[in-house]
C-alpha cells in the first residue's frame, strides 16, 4: 500500500502514478458555535486507509473488529448512511475516513442528519415561556432527523458524486481488496487518502481569541475560521428611508417572512428544495403578485417583505434584525410592526390543505388573541375561490421552528406561520442533500429540453402559485385593503415555475450574515486523494 | 581550552566563574561545568585547589538537577492541560497548534 503523502494538487508524474485524483467530491467541514465543534477533521497531511465496501453487516464487523489491515477508509453505499452505522465508526478507532457515495439507489424512504427539534434551544419556548411546550414535549417537529449533522467526527466524511470514479473505486476495490473464498487479501492493497483538515477548534470564543492572537502577533497570519456572515434582504410596499434608523413615524407595518438557506451534512450541498425554496419562491411570487395592486389602491399599512438568512443556525438572520430594531439600528422598530405572517414549508401539501400555526402562549392576552383570530379570519376570507383549505392545528400545539419565534422573544407580536404540515414536518429529507426537486414532486413530461423545462408549469408550481395568492391576497387584507380588490391579486404560475426551476437546481448553503451576531465558524481547505496499489514493494508497512 | 595546559588557579577560578554565571538563569552552564571539571574535581590525584573545585561541581549539579526537575515538571504539566486552561493556556503559548484543542 503506498502510503506517501500528497499534498494539494498532484503535481509530480511520480505522485500521478501512485494517485488517483478524484474530483466531484465534497467534505463535510468543522462548524463551531460558542460552546461545541460539530462536523469532521482530517490529520494534517490527509487521513490514509486501506479502501472498504460497506455493503452489508459483515463488511461492517470486518471494518470495526475482524478485518486484518486497519485502520479503513469505508466506501459507504447510501443505504448504510445513518446513524447507527456512523456512531458505531465513531466509536472506532479502525476507521480512518468515510466517503458516501451520493446516489438514490438504495436510499431510504426519509433521510434527515438535523436533529429532531430543530433550534430548540434559540427559539422562543423555554423554562420561562411555555416551558411544557419547549424541547418539543408536545410535537416533534423533525421525528425523522437523526442528528448526524450535529455530530463531531474525528475523521473525514466525504461525499462522492461523480458516478464514473465511483466505479473506478469499485474496481480497484474488487481487484485488490476483496475477500475471496474466505481468504484474507494480501498487500499491495487499493487505499485511499481524505484530506480535510480544518484549523477551526473547539468552538467560536476559541477560535476568536486565537484568530485575535494570530492578527496581532504572527508575521503571516494563518486564517483559523469564518464566520458565517451573509445579508438579510428585505423590502417594503410603501418605500421606506433606509438610512433612517429606529422608530419610524406613522408606519405600521404588516411582515411577510421566510428563510433563505438551508444546510446539509456535507458542505455546500442543500439543494432545499421543499425546506426553504418553497417559501422563498411563494413569497417571490406574492410580491409580484401584490405590485400592481399597490400602486392603483394602496393599503393603509405598509407591507414588509424580508428573507433571513442563516436561519437553520439558530436563526441567525432574524435574530439580527430584532436586535437591531431593539437597538433602533434599523429602519423600523419592534412598534412598527403591527403583525407577521411567515411562510414556511409550503410545498408538499396533502391535498389541498395549508395550517396556520401560532403561538398559544401569547395568545393568553386577549388583544393579541384578538388580533391572531383577525389574521385567521382574513386569511379564510382571502382563501375563497382557490384550491387551498386552511386549516389551524391545535390551540395548544406550539410554533413550528420559524423566524417569529424571535420575534416573540422581544415581543408578543401576532403571527401565523404557514405550513403545510399540521404536526410533524412532511418534508422526510430535511435539511438533507436529498431535499431536492425531485422531493418537491416537479416532474416534466419527458420530451422537453432544459429551456422548456425552464418554462414548463409543474403541478408543484401550480400548487405553489395557489399559495402565493392566497398569501398576497392575506397581505393585502391584513394591511387593510379593501376585498374588492382581491380578485385582482393572482400570482402568475409560470413566474412560481421559472423561479422554483431556477432555484432547485441553483441553491446552495452557505449561510453568513453581517459581523455582531457571529455564532458559528467554519474552516475549509478540503482535498480527496486516492492511491492505488503499487507494483514495487518499497513501501512503508 | 585545554585543561591540561592550564594552572590550577586559573582552573579553579574558571569553575567559580562557570558556576555563578549558571546563577543567572543559565543551567547549562551548570551542566558544562559539571561536565568538564568532573575528572578534575573527582579522579584527578589530590591538589590544592581540587577541595573547592568540588565543592562548586557539587553545587552546580544540585543546581542543575533542581532546573531539570522543575522544567520537566512545568513541561509535561503544560503539554497536557494547556487545550484544558482555554484562554490561559493561549496567552501562554508562542505558536498554537492548529486543528487540535
Amino acid at each position: 500500500m503506498c502510503v506517501s503523502a500528497a499534498a494539494g494538487v498532484c503535481s509530480s508524474s511520480v505522485e500521478k502514478k501512485i494517485y488517483v485524483e478524484l474530483n466531484e467530491t465534497v467534505p463535510c467541514v468543522r462548524l463551531l458555535n460558542a460552546t461545541h465543534q460539530i462536523g469532521c477533521q482530517s490529520s494534517m497531511s490527509g487521513d490514509t486507509g486501506v479502501l472498504h465496501v460497506l455493503e452489508s453487516e459483515s463488511d461492517l464487523d470486518w471494518i470495526l473488529s475482524s478485518g486484518p489491515h486497519p485502520p479503513y477508509i469505508v466506501i459507504m453505499e447510501t443505504a448504510f448512511f445513518n446513524r447507527s452505522v456512523m456512531m458505531r465508526m465513531k466509536s472506532s478507532s479502525r476507521v480512518a475516513g468515510v466517503a458516501v457515495i451520493v446516489s438514490k439507489t438504495g436510499l431510504a424512504d426519509n433521510f434527515s442528519p438535523h436533529t429532531t427539534c430543530p433550534n430548540q434551544n434559540t427559539g422562543v419556548y423555554s423554562a420561562s415561556y411555555g416551558s411544557d411546550l419547549a424541547n418539543c414535549n408536545v410535537t416533534v417537529w423533525n421525528p425523522l432527523g437523526n442528528g448526524l449533522s450535529y455530530e463531531d467526527f474525528a475523521f473525514p466524511v466525504f461525499a462522492l458524486k461523480d458516478e464514473n470514479q465511483t466505479q473506478v473505486i469499485r474496481k480497484c476495490y474488487e481487484d485488490h481488496n476483496l475477500r475471496v473464498n474466505g481468504s484474507t487479501p494480501q498487500y499491495p492493497l487499493c487505499a485511499m487518502q481524505l484530506f480535510s483538515h480544518m484549523h477551526a477548534v473547539t468552538d467560536t470564543v476559541t477560535c476568536m481569541r486565537r484568530t485575535d492572537l494570530q492578527n496581532r502577533f504572527s508575521i503571516n497570519p494563518e486564517v483559523l475560521c469564518d464566520p458565517l456572515s451573509d445579508f438579510n434582504v428585505w423590502t417594503s410596499t410603501r418605500p421606506l428611508n433606509s438610512s433612517a434608523k429606529g422608530h419610524a413615524a406613522n408606519e405600521s407595518v404588516v411582515l411577510a417572512a421566510t428563510r433563505l438557506d438551508g444546510r446539509s451534512f456535507f458542505w455546500e450541498q442543500a439543494p432545499a428544495a421543499e425546506g426553504t425554496v418553497s417559501g422563498i419562491v411563494t413569497l417571490l411570487a406574492a410580491i409580484q403578485a401584490l405590485s400592481p395592486v399597490t400602486q392603483e389602491a394602496p393599503p393603509p399599512r405598509n407591507i414588509f417583505f424580508t428573507f433571513f438568512q442563516g436561519e437553520a443556525f439558530d436563526y441567525i438572520g432574524s435574530s439580527k434584525m430584532v436586535y437591531d430594531m431593539e437597538k433602533n439600528d434599523f429602519v423600523i422598530d419592534l412598534n412598527n410592526v403591527h403583525s407577521m405572517l411567515e411562510i414556511g414549508q409550503v410545498g408538499l401539501r396533502s391535498g389541498q390543505s395549508l395550517w396556520m400555526h401560532s403561538d398559544p402562549v401569547s395568545r393568553k392576552n386577549d388583544s393579541v388573541n384578538e388580533e391572531v383570530l383577525d389574521l385567521m379570519r382574513r386569511m379564510q376570507s382571502a382563501a375563497a375561490g382557490l384550491n387551498v383549505s386552511l386549516g389551524h392545528p391545535l390551540f395548544t400545539q406550539p410554533l413550528p421552528p420559524s423566524s417569529l419565534q424571535r420575534f416573540l422573544r422581544a415581543r408578543p407580536i401576532p403571527g401565523l406561520v404557514l405550513a403545510d404540515h399540521q404536526t410533524l414536518f412532511n418534508n422526510r429529507y430535511y435539511e438533507s442533500m436529498y431535499d431536492d426537486a425531485e422531493n418537491l414532486n416537479v416532474t416534466y413530461p419527458p420530451d422537453l429540453n432544459p429551456d422548456e423545462q425552464l418554462v414548463y408549469e409543474t403541478d408543484a408550481a401550480k400548487s405553489l402559485a395557489e399559495v402565493a395568492t392566497l398569501v398576497a391576497r392575506s397581505l393585502y387584507l391584513q394591511a387593510g385593503g379593501e376585498e374588492k380588490s382581491l380578485s385582482n391579486i393572482t400570482a402568475d404560475p409560470k413566474i412560481v415555475s421559472h423561479v422554483t426551476n431556477t432555484h432547485t437546481r441553483t441553491l446552495g448553503v452557505a449561510v453568513l450574515l453581517l459581523s455582531l451576531l457571529v455564532t458559528y465558524f467554519i474552516s475549509s481547505k478540503a482535498e480527496l486523494l486516492f492511491s492505488s496499489a503499487c507494483e514495487t514493494p518499497t513501501t512503508a508497512y | 581550552m585545554n585543561l591540561e595546559r592550564m594552572p590550577n588557579e586559573e582552573k579553579l577560578s574558571l569553575c567559580r566563574r562557570y558556576y555563578l554565571g549558571g546563577f543567572a538563569f543559565l543551567p547549562f552552564l551548570w551542566l558544562v561545568n559539571v561536565l568538564w571539571f568532573f575528572k578534575e574535581a573527582f579522579l584527578k590525584p589530590a591538589y590544592t585547589e581540587q577541595p573547592q573545585i568540588k565543592s562548586y561541581i557539587k553545587k552546580s549539579a544540585m543546581g542543575l538537577i533542581l532546573w531539570v526537575a522543575v522544567l520537566t515538571t512545568w513541561i509535561t504539566i503544560f503539554q497536557h492541560f494547556r487545550a484544558r486552561w482555554g484562554e490561559v493556556g493561549d496567552y501562554l503559548s508562542f505558536t498554537i497548534p492548529l486543528g487540535t484543542a
